[in-house]
């Protein structure tokens, strides 16, 4: 039996029921001697993928399989007056059309429908055909007859605030109440500085471009509907269809095997999700449904662009007395569901200061729909208060870092709580300014017109947690191998492996005798959302706790068979140990055998996470580069990195994250940026071609400094969550980099070549004006 | 993307045969002239389904994907025994066949030693990939890569619409010398590289063979003639022919971009220089990514041209060569970056080459 316990809060009018389990397990000590967790392994699915074997949701190929194709809406904003798909039904090889005109009424974002007879933005989604082929799909989408009332659209953040801006909704542009936070007086606190700082930065919205784009494959037995689906929930996938089509959860099973990237947007049912469905159930044959790039770029996420103004204040010692931030960010046409760019928090709780202000609006526009995007929010803010940072401490004549640690948060002082590792964001200090030897560093020379410099900024991240509720079963087969069985997703992060890992270490086993299941509703229990890099922290502990049922139930046997009490054995490397002696060593099959065919079957589930501690991670990153006086061009030198996030399960793994984190950290500073012509409500780089994701050549030597710590207090793995924190350093640091080279602060994202000679230009001639010294 | 046939003809007279029974009218206005609301409305119809060669790819099926360029047949000309892609040398100079691809001409030995510009400009371009496609032919006939001219959205005037909504629209990537009623820059690399040395390049048409040099092969569009380029819709290129130069030439290619690889050029410069006796005897100057077709600095060359090399004759050859440029609301910063290639890549051609290396 699983052990939980059921506690009932009175809470005003509402009674909250909180389910909760509790770990039985004891958590790994800090200086635990582990022989899988903590040693790199590659992925146990990388053979299947480099080979081109795994099969992810576009490979998915089912007999007579059809092909559908959506028409999206060309206008900002209209309103669609007649719809006429008759064409397109009559043209062979369609075999499903859906419109306004034929679709349940199904309710879609906050007041809108699948097929909204108002679009409020191009792409909106305004019919769908199912076809034999993609080909014949696309040629009757253009026999699709719409008539539209153009309405006045807005497309950018500063006009949508305008008192006379078009309206998105009738309600107005602002999207929800302002969210407003004050800790202290941060306006006394400015009057108390020694030293403000008053900056406004700006930040691009950016585009998720995972490789593989959102899309599914549905297909009907009956009353029950299979989709395949790139998700980072399938659980989640299937409430929200099963909600939309009014089914029954358990008529829906959702499946993802391999996923090219999701970063935050996939972790919520979209249109055509229930589209494929409806479609498939049209047609009484099974639909695939993927999204091309430029509506992927268009109507499935953004991260929103944002306006930030930034006040610190401080005294002469450096000690912040406030901090005041305004914020607006941009939504899009619609709020959506999932995690949502908190712009407001790092200024809360990255720096110890009594003072603070923030206060956050947000705002709708014609155009795509932000959502959450790796450590949303978080990346946004961080461009603008570590660049405030960078400026207070040269407005102060103080070292940079030295700064950041004399403003030390060890609690988190929005719920006042302390730290589960108070002493992490400081490791990450004292080992990045190791790795770079800060005490001695000298800034090379220039070398004719390149100038370098070096950036530092830090990190807080609101997650990295995990959380319950999270389930793991474990099957201990008769020959000694075992099962893992979940309803999580490795969304490419290399879940699979770092979650065998844990599995391994527990039961005793070798790696290779591990098969680990996930991503399929039917055949795995509830696990949550790979979100807010929650995956490891959430499911480790799940995974030890069923692995822990099934060994003790494995010594139970071995203690009869071996007659030695179950207290004098342990497992190690497929063998039972007896005092944890090698030389008495019994393989597990040996054991298992004695009663095969029967099996073992473990049950774990995630504990909760203390309530008198705040579980966070931290990091920072200095950045070297050189900067082209002449013709603006950055070039990255050395990026070193360090993050607290507990024990490193699998160094391998880990790094792999820094380095895709910091890279896409790297296309949000120089080259990224959603652009969209204002006239017409267009965005004009939805591909890959126009909007510039770095290359490999963009992305310089990385150094993943490892803090390895665990984080004792979190969970039993003492492991936290890695995918996201290694973003939100990297824009900031950057920009401080460029202006310890050149002396130039660029307040706006992307950092690109025309805003640095901007820049240059700007500081020339200032530089050529400053008065002449009468003679 | 629309249907079409495809057929592989055995001769160049038989390509042009196809493209003859299909082309009905000469030249890219179709006459069509519907405002942008209602194109979108109507699933942006292009209207001219007339054939077109295919050879790489490239740039062709990216545009039929787009939704905009639909001709209704394509003529495969990759495997024409009659094309081909060697590089010979003659006392002529360097005859490059059209099928070249541009992975071929970055790694020629010859290219590489006599016309390191071409070489640079071939390796600068797009990524390994598209390079070992792309053919040096249709390279220079590529369409340009304005985000308003590729959006199946917008009937921009090149399109055959109205107006350019680049001019005072998102036009960080565009033309800084307003030649046409178009501001798209020119996309070709090597259309750059080839100008500054001096190339001409062999047609084939219904009538025939003739030969134009670059100067005049590439054109601003018109109204009448909505193009890069004076190549009639029936007519083939055949070859692009180097000439040897009157001396010692050297010759450089320098591009930058929105980011280290993978991006059409904000601002490109070739450049070659014959010195002889510490005077320059022959200067050509051509800037990429700053007006709808490769952007010969006339001026520039000619305060080249008998002058001695050095650095600061070359920051002012950079002045002159960017005197005439008005950019537009979002590409300012074309013009410094366009001075300081300049003078770079003029250094980098005055510069003897190491010879043991």
């Amino acid at each position: 039996m699983l052990p939980f316990r059921i506690s009932q809060q009175g809470s005003g009018e509402e009674t909250t029921i909180e389910v909760s389990e509790e770990d039985r397990v004891q958590t790994w000590p800090e200086d635990a001697r582990l022989t899988v967790v903590g040693h790199g392994h590659g992925r146990l699915e990388g053979n299947q993928k480099v080979t081109g074997r795994a099969r992810y949701t576009y490979d998915v190929r089912l007999p007579g399989q059809l092909y559908a194709k959506v028409l999206r809406s060309p206008h900002p904003h209209a309103r669609i007056e007649r719809i006429d798909t008759t064409a397109a039904e009559q043209l062979p090889g369609v075999h499903a059309v859906l419109s306004s005109a034929n679709a349940p009424g199904i309710t879609w974002y906050e007041n809108s429908s699948l097929f909204d007879t108002t679009v409020r933005m191009i792409g909106d989604e305004v019919a769908a055909v199912a076809a034999e082929s993609e080909e014949i799909a696309e040629d009757a989408l253009r026999l699709i007859d719409v008539t539209y009332t153009p309405l006045p659209f807005v497309v950018d953040l500063e006009s949508a605030l305008q008192p006379d801006a078009p309206k998105v909704w009738e309600g107005g542009n602002i999207s929800q109440e302002p969210k407003v936070y004050d800790r202290g007086d941060a306006d006394a606190g400015l009057r108390d500085a020694d030293v403000v700082v008053d900056e406004t930065f700006t930040t691009a919205s950016v585009l998720h471009n995972s490789l593989e784009p959102h899309g599914c494959t549905a297909s009907w037995e009956g009353e029950y509907l299979t989709l395949w689906n790139s998700t980072q929930s399938v659980f989640t996938i299937r409430q929200e269809v099963a909600e939309a089509l009014d089914l029954p959860e358990h008529r829906v099973r959702v499946i993802k095997e391999h996923m090219g990237g999701g970063f935050g947007a996939k972790q919520i049912a979209w249109k055509q999700d229930v589209l494929a469905a409806l479609l498939s159930r049209q047609a009484g044959r099974p639909v695939q449904l993927m999204l091309d790039r430029e509506a992927e770029n268009l109507v499935v996420g953004n991260r929103p662009s944002t306006r930030q103004r930034v006040r610190l204040g401080a005294k002469r010692d450096g000690t912040l007395t406030a901090i005041s931030a305004e914020l607006v960010q941009a939504r899009g046409a619609y709020l959506t569901g999932g995690e949502a760019s908190n712009v407001s928090g790092i200024y809360q709780t990255l720096y110890k200061c009594p003072n603070v202000h923030t206060d956050e609006t947000t705002v709708y526009i014609n155009a795509g729909p932000a959502v959450a995007f790796r450590a949303p929010g978080h990346v946004e803010a961080a461009f603008a208060l570590e660049g405030a940072m960078d400026q207070l401490a040269r407005a102060l004549d103080i070292d940079p870092v030295e700064l950041r640690r004399r403003n030390y948060a060890e609690i988190d002082q929005t719920e006042d709580k302390p730290y589960s590792l108070p002493e992490g964001l400081r490791l990450c200090y004292d080992r990045l300014t190791e790795a770079i030897g800060w005490d001695t560093y000298q800034r090379p020379e220039p070398t004719g017109p390149k100038r370098r410099g070096i950036g530092f900024a830090a990190h807080d991240w609101a997650a990295g947690s995990g959380h319950p509720p999270a389930y793991a079963w474990i099957e201990l087969n008769g020959d000694g191998t075992a099962d893992v069985v979940t309803g999580t997703q490795d969304i490419g992060t290399g879940t699979r492996t770092g979650l065998a890992q844990v599995a391994a270490e527990e039961l005793g086993l070798p790696l290779d005798r591990i098969a680990f299941h996930l991503g399929d509703t039917a055949t795995g229990p509830y696990s949550p959302v790979s979100s807010g890099s929650a995956t490891q922290a959430s499911m480790g502990p799940a995974i030890r706790a069923a692995a822990l049922d099934v060994k003790e139930q494995l010594f139970r046997v071995a203690s009869t068979v071996l007659e030695i009490p179950a207290d004098r054995l342990s497992a190690r490397d497929g063998k039972i140990l007896v005092d944890g002696d090698m030389s008495r060593a019994v393989p597990i099959e040996d054991i298992m055998g004695q009663i095969s065919p029967a099996t073992l079957h473990g049950r774990g589930a995630r504990g909760p996470n203390p309530s008198d501690l705040a579980i966070r991670t931290f990091g920072g990153q200095f950045i070297e580069l050189e900067v082209d006086i002449e013709t603006g061009e950055v070039t990255l030198h050395r990026i070193v990195s360090a993050h607290d996030i507990g024990r490193i399960v699998n160094p391998t793994v880990v790094d792999s994250q820094v380095i895709g984190g910091i890279t896409q950290g790297i296309g949000f500073a120089l080259t990224e940026g959603r652009v969209i012509d204002h006239r017409l409500g267009l965005v004009l780089n939805p591909d890959l071609e126009e909007y510039f994701v770095p290359t490999i050549a963009d992305v310089p030597s990385i150094d993943h400094v490892h803090v390895n710590v665990p984080d004792v207090k979190a969970n039993t793995t003492g492991a936290k969550g890695v995918g996201e924190p290694p973003l939100i350093p990297t824009a900031p640091a950057i920009a401080n980099a460029i202006f310890d080279a050149v002396g130039i602060r660029i307040r706006s994202t992307p950092l690109s070549r025309d805003r640095i000679l901007a820049g240059l230009a700007t500081a020339a001639e200032a530089a050529s004006q400053k008065p002449e010294v009468p003679a | 993307m629309r249907p079409f046939s495809y057929t592989r003809p055995s001769t160049i007279s038989e390509a042009i045969s196809l493209l003859e029974s299909g082309g009905a009218t000469i030249g890219e206005s179709n006459g069509e002239s519907d405002s942008i609301g209602a194109r979108s409305d109507r699933g942006n119809l292009r209207g001219d389904d007339r054939p077109r060669l295919l050879a790489g790819g490239t740039d062709l099926l990216p545009l039929m994907k787009g939704d905009i360029a639909e001709p209704a047949h394509l003529i495969d000309i990759k495997r024409l025994p009659e094309l081909d892609d060697t590089i010979l040398m003659s006392p002529e100079g360097i005859t490059i066949g059209a099928l070249a691809s541009l992975a071929k001409l970055e790694d020629d030995p010859l290219v590489c030693s006599m016309h390191p510009a071409l070489a640079e400009a071939a390796s600068l371009a797009a990524t390994p990939q598209l390079r070992n496609m792309a053919t040096i032919g249709g390279n220079l006939l590529q369409r340009p890569r304005c985000w308003y001219f590729r959006s199946d959205k917008v009937n921009c005037w090149l399109k055959g619409g109205e107006d350019c909504p680049a001019r005072d629209g998102e036009n960080q990537h565009h033309a800084i010398f307003s030649v046409s009623p178009c501001v798209a820059a020119h996309p070709s690399d090597l259309a750059t590289a080839l100008l500054a040395l001096g190339a001409s390049v062999e047609i084939q048409g219904p009538a025939g063979k003739r030969t134009l040099d670059l100067d005049d092969f590439f054109a601003p569009p018109t109204d009448e003639r909505r193009l890069e380029n004076v190549l009639e819709p029936t007519e083939v290129i055949v070859s692009i022919t180097i000439p040897t130069a009157s001396g010692a030439a050297q010759s450089a290619y320098l591009k930058a971009m929105d980011r280290k690889v993978w991006a059409f050029a904000q601002v490109a410069v070739g450049a070659m220089l014959v010195i002889q006796d510490q005077r320059i005897t022959e200067a050509r100057l051509v800037l990429g990514g700053v007006s709808p077709i490769p952007w010969r600095a006339t001026d520039a060359e000619g305060l080249l041209t008998g002058a001695a090399p050095g650095r600061e004759l070359f920051d002012q050859v950079a002045q002159v060569a960017l005197q005439g440029a008005v950019p537009l609301s979002r590409n300012g910063y074309k013009v410094p970056l366009a001075k300081a290639l300049i003078t770079r890549a003029l250094m980098a051609a005055s510069t003897p080459k190491d010879v043991s290396a």
